[in-house]
């Protein structure tokens, strides 16, 4: 249950930073993104940041595109939906998640699929995510 | 504000302590300390973790039926404000903790019951035998039947030395 598709024997609790790999869980197409940047953060991004990603894995036929062609398609927005490092809440208690995943959006802050899976967090509707919120079948 | 149950001991997680682990299947595991999510971590079953309220519970240690937890429940639904519930609500928790303490004193009580005669037995074996821990043995061999207390002493060298030396 714990350790999926990495070779890890447990993820790694810490920032998600350029050179992270994270698990897409929306349906638009691609599979493994590669953070870039993460936007806010000195250290970098935590659960419900904004990261720039680079795909490094996608389904054929998806909204999101991998060919080598332009390298300019190749580099999306992303919101961090789940995190392994714990992200402390208001009231004092801490969440924390099985893995690093993200969702894909625009510039503008809409996602690119249509769907998301798995749980979330109501850390988003902070940070105005409130369209994945709708999205999403699980708020913890 | 809510207060939880920690998933390992059972004990309550107040507000500001503990963490909660959320797996990908979206189950929510919540710990009151870094104790019992460690022990979640190395895979542990808390029923076989002496410790636990779920071990305590399966092996009859604690009550495990009673009407007492009837009053705790999880409610999802929220209860609209009224402030002369609220103050029945704190009365009534501490009757009924009180209530549930002496049950629970009971049960113990039940469950260690029995053991009279074997308590009684292991006394005098350990009188016999260990005596020399509590006696100087020069007083032991002047007076053979002090190997068992409530038998009057009779006066002898030893207790005259007491009285003079008060």
């Amino acid at each position: 249950m714990h350790q999926a598709g990495f070779n890890q024997y447990k993820q790694q609790r810490t920032f998600i930073q350029m050179g992270s790999i994270l698990k897409v869980v929306d349906n638009s197409g691609s599979k493994k993104v590669m953070c870039i940047q993460a936007l806010k953060g000195r250290k970098g991004a935590r659960l419900g940041d904004k990261v720039v990603v680079s795909v490094k894995e996608a389904l054929s036929g998806g909204k999101v595109k991998m060919e080598k062609g332009e390298k300019s398609k190749r580099v999306y927005y992303g919101v961090v939906v789940r995190a392994a490092m714990q992200r402390g809440r208001c009231d004092g208690s801490e969440v924390k998640f099985d893995d690093n995943a993200v969702v894909l959006i625009n510039k503008q802050g809409e996602p690119i699929g249509t769907r998301v899976f798995g749980p979330n967090t109501h850390e988003l509707r902070k940070k105005k995510h409130l369209k994945i919120l709708s999205l999403a079948e699980n708020i913890v | 504000m809510r207060l939880e149950k920690c998933w390992f001991c059972s004990s309550t997680v107040y507000p500001g302590h503990g963490i909660q682990y959320v797996r990908n299947d979206a189950k929510v595991f919540r710990f009151c300390r870094s104790k019992c999510h460690k022990n979640f971590k190395m895979k542990r079953n808390p029923r076989k973790v002496k410790w636990t309220k779920a071990y305590r519970r399966l092996n009859g240690k604690d009550m495990t039926q009673d009407a007492t937890f009837e009053f705790e429940r999880k409610r999802n639904r929220p209860e609209r404000y009224d402030r002369s519930v609220t103050e029945n609500t704190l009365k009534a928790i501490k009757k009924i903790d009180k209530v549930r303490v002496d049950r629970e004193a009971r049960h113990h009580a039940q469950r260690m019951k029995g053991k009279k005669a074997q308590v009684l037995r292991e006394a005098t074996k350990e009188l016999e035998q260990s005596i020399h821990m509590v006696k100087a043995p020069a007083a032991l061999q002047e007076d053979s039947s002090l190997t068992l207390p409530k038998i009057k002493v009779k006066v002898s060298q030893p207790t005259e030395d007491n009285h003079m030396l008060e």
